[in-house]
Order: C-alpha cells, then sequence, then structure tokens
C-alpha cells in the first residue's frame, strides 16, 4: 500500500477508536445548527423573536390608546408587562416612575418600556407621541425592539395616525373649515377612485387614511432622538429624504431615553466585553484544568499523594490557581479594553475585582469538572469545546438572549456565562453597588459550589489520582 | 522496621496482592524481583499510602499506614516509575516544591538542595529546566527529590527503567552510598542483574504473591543443581540429551539443550558421557545458578514473559 494510504488509515483508524473524538464531532455541529436555526427562526413561518419582556403603561384616556395597547398585547414578539407587585397577592397597573425603579434594579423583569402619555395624540403636534425606555445590552437589540414597535403602530393601529391628523388640522382649521376640508376630499376620492362620499368621509374624520395598507421600512428608521450605542459621528452628514423611512419617522414621533447606562462612555464595548471575556476564561481555565491528565500520566500525583499532601489539597491549589490565572486574565482583558475602547474600569474597580474573582471560580470549578469527568486530556479539550460553545451561544455572548425563542431562554439562565456576563453588565452598564450586584455573586458562588463539589465527588470515584 | 501482614488488595476481579506479608528490617535493601504485572507497584503503592488495601495491615516502626494518614508518610520517600517532575521548571525549582511539601524552609531547603544536586551531580545545571536534561539525568533527579526530607525508608519503583549503563551505574553507587549510611530501601525491578548487585535480600513475587525470600544465596540453595550445562541441538548431540536425563533435568529452548545434574551426580560422569558419544568439551557451557533459574524454578516463567 501506498505510504500516503497506509498513513491515512492509521489516522481514520485512529479517530474511530476515539469514542468521544467521534461523538464530539457529530455533536457539536448538529447542537450548534439546531441551536442556530432556533434563534433565527429557521423552522418557524413566522421568523423574528418572541416574548420580549416590554412594559406598557398607559396614561391616556384617548380610546386609541387603549387599541394600541391592545395591539403591543397581540404582537407576538413582545410579552407586555402593565402590572406590579402590590402589598400583599395583589397587582396594580405600573407608573412611569415604576419602569424607571424596575429597569435600574439588579434582574430587571424588563429592559424595554413604551409610555403612552397623556397627550399621545395632541392638537398642537403633527403625528404620534409616545416614549420609549430601555436599558439595551446592544445595538441589534434595541433596534430591533424599536422596529418591532413601529411595525406594531402602523400594521395594527393605522388609525392613530390618522386621528392625529385630523386632531392637528383641527387645531389649525377648526371644526366648521376641517369638515369643509373632509367633505371636498371624500368627493374628489369618490369621484376619481369610486366609493360612497359619505363613507370615505366618515373614515377621513375617525382617521383612517388606509395608513394600514401601506408598507412600513423593513428596517427601523434611526430615530434621531434614540441614543445609539456607538459613540455619535462628530459631525453626522445631514438626514436625506428618504420616501417612505421619512414618512414614518414625522408621523411618529418616539422620545427615546436610556434609563440605564446613558453616561457609559463605550457602550458598544462595554456590553460586549464582558461576554468575550468570559469566553476566554473558559477556555483558559479548562485547558489548566485539563493539565492535570499530564499530571497524572507524569506519574506526578503518585510523588505528590506519597508527600504530606492529600487529594483535597491538591484540588484547592488548582482551584486557587484558576480563579488567580482567571482574575489576571480579565484584570488584563479589561485593562486593554480600556486603553484601546476606553471602557471605564477604574470607577468600578472594586466591584469590577469582585465579579472577576467570582467569574473566575465558577469558570474554574467548570474546567475542573471537565477535567473531572472526561477519561483523558483529549476528550476533556474536545467537551470543554462543546460546553463553552453551547454555553456561549446560550448565555448570551454572541446573540442578545431576548432574540431566542423563550423555551431556550429558559436555559441561559442555567449558564454560568450568562450570571457572569450579568456581573459585568451591573458593574459597568449598570454602576450598580455592592449590595445590588450580592445576588449575582451568590449566584455565581452557588454555582462555583455546586459544580465544585460534583467535580470533587468525580474525581474521589475516578481514576485521575491513581 | 516495616511490617506487612496478609495484605490483599484488588482491583475489581483482579486480586495484585494476594495475602501478602513481609517484613522489612532496618537498613535493609529489599528487593523486590518480578516481571511486569507482578504486584510490585501495587505493593509500593500500599505502603506509599496511595491505596487502601482490602485486608491485612501495614506498619512502619510501629505505626499503621493508611491512605489517609499523610503523617506516616514524612518517613517514607517514593521514587516512582515515571519521572515524576515539573519539566518546564528547573531542578533547583523542581526539588524546592517537593521540600516545601515535607515543610522544610529557608536555609535548611537550601542546603538539602544543593547537597541533593551536588550528590547526582547537577549543579552545573541546576538552573536549566528539567526537560532539557538527557533521561539519565532526569532519572537521578527524579531519585534526589524523594530524599531531600531524609526519609527512613526509601520506595524504589522501577527507578532505572530507560536508563543508560552510566547513568544506572552512578544512581546505584548513590543507593548503595545511602544505605551503608543507614537508609533502608525497598527497590522493585524485573531486572535480576539489579537485585544481584544492590539487594541484601529479596523477595520473588509473581501473580500477586510472594514465592519466595531471602538472601541472594538463600534464594540460589532453592534450585535442585548447582551448574547448567548448555549444548546446541544438532543431530549429533541428539543422543547424548536422550541419555540426560537419568542424570538430572533437560530442557530444550532456542536451540539449546540445558541440563541440571543433580546434586549426587559428579561432572566426571557427565564428561564421561559425552566422550562416549564422541563430543568434544568445546560443545559444552557451564553456567551458575542465577535468579533468572531461580524464578523460572518456582513460577514457571521467566522474568520478562
Amino acid at each position: 500500500m501506498h505510504p500516503i494510504f497506509a498513513l491515512l488509515r492509521k489516522d481514520l483508524l485512529n479517530f474511530l477508536r476515539n469514542r468521544a473524538g467521534v461523538s464530539l464531532t457529530f455533536a457539536v455541529p448538529f447542537a450548534m445548527i439546531y441551536l442556530f436555526g432556533q434563534i433565527f427562526g429557521v423552522n418557524r413561518k413566522d421568523t423574528g423573536p418572541v416574548g420580549i419582556p416590554f412594559a406598557v403603561v398607559n396614561a391616556s384616556s384617548n380610546p386609541a390608546a387603549a387599541k394600541l395597547l391592545e395591539a403591543l398585547k397581540g404582537e407576538k414578539s413582545f410579552r407586555v408587562i402593565t402590572d406590579t407587585a402590590a402589598p400583599g397577592d395583589a397587582r396594580r397597573p405600573l407608573t412611569e416612575a415604576d419602569l424607571r425603579l424596575l429597569m435600574q434594579a439588579p434582574g430587571a423583569p424588563f429592559r424595554f418600556a413604551l409610555v403612552i402619555p397623556d397627550d399621545v395624540i395632541s392638537a398642537s403636534e403633527f403625528g404620534l407621541h409616545l416614549k420609549f425606555l430601555s436599558n439595551p445590552r446592544s445595538e441589534i437589540e434595541t433596534q430591533t425592539v424599536n422596529g418591532l414597535l413601529q411595525k406594531t403602530i402602523f400594521s395594527h393601529v393605522p388609525e392613530l395616525i390618522g386621528e392625529s391628523l385630523q386632531a392637528r388640522a383641527k387645531g389649525y382649521l377648526g371644526d366648521a373649515r376641517l369638515k369643509g376640508f373632509n367633505q371636498r376630499l371624500a368627493t374628489t376620492i369618490s369621484s376619481t377612485f369610486g366609493g360612497d362620499p359619505a363613507e370615505i368621509e366618515s373614515r377621513i374624520s375617525a382617521g383612517d387614511f388606509g395608513f394600514g395598507r401601506l408598507t412600513a421600512p423593513t428596517k427601523a428608521a434611526p430615530d434621531p432622538t434614540l441614543r445609539r450605542l456607538d459613540p455619535p459621528d462628530p459631525a453626522p452628514p445631514p438626514a436625506k429624504s428618504s420616501g417612505m423611512a421619512d414618512v414614518f419617522s414625522k408621523l411618529v414621533r418616539i422620545d427615546s431615553e436610556q434609563v440605564v447606562g446613558a453616561n457609559v462612555k463605550s457602550p458598544a464595548a462595554t456590553a460586549l466585553v464582558g461576554g468575550w471575556a468570559i469566553q476566554f476564561l473558559l477556555f483558559a481555565l479548562t485547558a489548566s484544568a485539563t493539565g492535570m491528565f499530564r499530571e497524572r500520566d507524569a506519574g506526578i500525583f503518585q510523588r505528590l499523594l506519597s508527600a504530606p499532601v492529600t487529594r483535597a489539597h491538591i484540588l484547592w491549589s488548582k482551584f486557587l490557581y484558576g480563579v488567580i490565572l482567571g482574575l489576571v486574565q480579565l484584570v488584563v482583558l479589561f485593562t486593554a479594553s480600556s486603553s484601546f475602547y476606553g471602557i471605564e474600569i477604574l470607577p468600578h474597580l472594586g466591584r469590577l475585582a469582585l465579579v472577576c474573582i467570582f467569574a473566575a471560580g465558577a469558570c474554574t470549578s467548570f474546567g475542573m469538572l471537565i477535567a473531572a469527568i472526561a477519561p483523558n486530556a483529549e476528550a476533556a479539550n474536545g467537551l470543554a469545546t462543546f460546553c463553552i460553545m453551547l454555553m456561549s451561544c446560550l448565555g448570551g455572548a454572541w446573540f442578545p438572549i431576548t432574540l431566542m425563542p423563550v423555551f431556550i431562554q429558559q436555559f441561559s439562565k442555567l449558564t454560568l456565562i450568562y450570571w457572569s456576563m450579568e456581573g459585568f453588565s451591573a458593574v459597568l452598564w449598570a454602576g450598580q453597588s455592592v449590595v445590588q450586584i450580592l445576588p449575582i455573586l451568590g449566584i455565581l458562588a452557588g454555582i462555583t459550589a455546586s459544580v465544585m463539589a460534583i467535580a470533587v465527588w468525580r474525581f474521589n470515584r475516578g481514576r485521575i489520582f491513581d | 522496621m516495616l511490617q506487612l501482614h496478609s495484605v490483599t488488595k484488588c482491583y475489581g476481579a483482579l486480586t495484585a496482592l494476594d495475602s501478602v506479608s513481609l517484613e522489612i528490617a532496618r537498613g535493609e535493601f529489599f528487593g523486590l524481583l518480578g516481571p511486569n504485572g507482578a504486584g510490585k507497584s501495587t505493593l509500593m503503592s500500599l505502603v506509599a499510602g496511595l491505596r487502601a488495601p482490602e485486608a491485612g495491615t501495614l506498619t512502619l516502626e510501629g505505626r499503621a499506614l493508611t491512605a489517609g494518614d499523610i503523617t506516616g508518610r514524612r518517613a517514607l520517600g517514593l521514587v516512582p516509575q515515571h519521572i515524576a517532575l515539573y519539566q518546564d521548571l528547573t531542578a533547583e525549582q523542581n526539588l524546592r516544591i517537593f521540600g516545601e511539601l515535607y515543610g522544610l524552609r529557608g536555609a535548611d531547603l537550601r542546603t538539602r538542595i544543593a547537597e541533593a544536586l551536588e550528590a547526582v551531580q547537577l549543579t552545573d545545571r541546576r538552573g536549566e529546566p528539567v526537560k532539557r536534561y538527557s533521561g539519565g539525568m532526569q532519572r537521578r533527579l527524579n531519585l534526589v527529590a524523594a530524599l531531600l526530607h531524609r526519609p527512613s525508608l526509601l520506595l524504589c519503583d522501577e527507578p532505572t527503567v530507560g536508563v543508560d549503563p552510566q547513568s544506572r551505574n552512578a544512581i546505584f553507587e548513590y543507593l548503595e552510598r545511602l544505605n551503608r549510611e543507614g537508609l533502608s530501601v525497598i527497590y522493585s525491578t524485573h531486572y535480576m542483574e539489579e537485585a544481584t548487585r544492590l539487594c541484601s535480600r529479596i523477595g520473588i513475587i509473581d501473580h500477586g504473591r510472594i514465592h519466595a525470600l531471602g538472601t541472594l544465596d538463600e534464594l540460589l540453595m532453592r534450585l535442585p543443581f548447582e551448574e547448567e550445562i548448555r549444548f546446541p541441538v544438532t543431530p549429533t548431540t541428539a543422543p547424548l540429551a536422550a541419555r540426560l536425563g537419568e542424570l538430572g533435568e533437560i530442557a530444550t529452548e532456542d536451540s539449546v539443550h540445558r541440563f541440571r545434574p543433580r546434586p549426587d551426580v559428579k561432572l566426571s560422569a557427565f564428561f564421561a558421557l559425552t566422550e562416549s558419544f564422541g563430543l568434544p568439551p568445546r560443545l559444552f557451557t557451564s553456567q551458575r545458578p542465577t535468579l533468572e533459574g531461580v524464578f523460572l524454578h518456582l513460577t514457571g516463567r521467566k522474568l520478562r514473559e
């Protein structure tokens, strides 16, 4: 046999004998393809996000506002929240003040909210007036929510806009002249396109100009008042009149307010850095933990355990090493991010260090669990890669979890990546205090303790110390 | 000094040690001779506290040795079969780590490290990473790493595997010197030459059982012959081989006849017989009995099978 084919056969045989390698080769792509498909709604008839928590306060007595609220409730992309817990088991309607408080609180139940103000339709202004509050985690998330909101308005309640036009015209023209204008407009439409002029006039008076038959722009027009996550250009180009998009932006005026993180200097980098940092950390600490196989193979554990050293000593030293290594890596990463992208770390140094320590602990325990359950270093590396990719995807390091299907979101909170990112966001984005981040630290500590307990149990039952 | 009483160790269905009893005296150089898989490393690991026996007791200087008792391990030093060193660290850093594990600190530790490196002639290369050392140098360092804390009993688990003759000799000389200074040693090997050279007493182990125990001479006395005479397998030697069964034990292997005469048979009678077949004396070689022969006699198989 030609040497190339003989060597090729050898590689194939080696691969097939490595059961862990074979299963990971197929399991990783399958899992990733499934997750990506779920996230992007490949198999769903109507793609797009589902169930984004979205709080709405309706401060208007206008019946059209109630109609807007109902339209939002009917939009599958949103899970509309209108009330909050009251003393006892009762619930009460949310207020605008509640929105701000809840959005700033640790573990906020929603990060986007809409206020339908009393002057949603005003005689003194053209178009609808709404207030949009946000605590965005990424630009894509904000744009998606904003776009969905506009789509809902234009798809479901076009008469709101018509009504607004009528109110505005009434302010300029007065009742009698507006009625005459509507009659003449109805007559013209009737004579040109057909139809009953009385019915047309009635619909025009009710605000139905047929906006519902217009197509909303596929990409939401960025609202000039919306605070973008990227730093603004020093000299933004003058807005072009872009047909439909321009019309829509004039018809709906949305006052945007970023409730949390408005003062963050480098929002995009600050939102991203936590997820990437924790991924790198997981890879580094897993590699470090799987180094235990090399020590076992070299007989070093035999030497250590014949000295006045116990297995617990070895495992604790590995754990502390992991935490220190993780801490150093995170410090270097955040320092680099601060230098390159202007992320502010100095004002949050103490709290950031706390989150780093707890996140490093959780990542170390994960690495040790992998080392405890894998039969050898190769299997450990494969398993670690699979788990880290899966956790990164589920935990929100790659995409905002609000864009994922609700049932997948349930798994996000089981990942240490999610809670580590929550910790980094709480400190760097929301500027929360030590007391406020305690629940997140507690969860990370709980993850560390439980994962370490399983790892130690497995180490004691396994053969790594034999 | 060390007593093992009816020690049994199993791995699942496999009995690695089967009711082994053994006593090692202070200052003794005890050899554990057996092929791979005989139970040598298991016995070592039980003494070192790496594993616990299913049955039996181990005591060191009157104190029970258990897997959980780390205090008793201070009296022991283990030289593992593998080169159990941190390859990226220097010799000095390795020794410092292992010394600190036994509670050595400061000037005392520095002095012992210097002495250890001097003893194995690695002083000049103390600052180099271990991975740059030759196999023999690594083996020497592997040995002294177990001696820094001055144990009273040294456990050497096949410490010369893969070592060149020169380094092997250096290790032997160092161990012999330490033994003369009072260190007790248990030395496991499957090389009879090592056991013959080093050990004051030898235990022959196979299939988890000690088959024989004694000094080299005592073990050789167990053979029912004093000499082994070898001659080639040829058509002319075949008639002789057929007759030799009357005078002792004859075996044929690898084209060689091995004849072990009964103790009462004189060599003159043997050579008289060879002359009668017209075979010249140069065809025959004589060999003293060896541990290999003892092992074969006791277990029915060779040491390296």
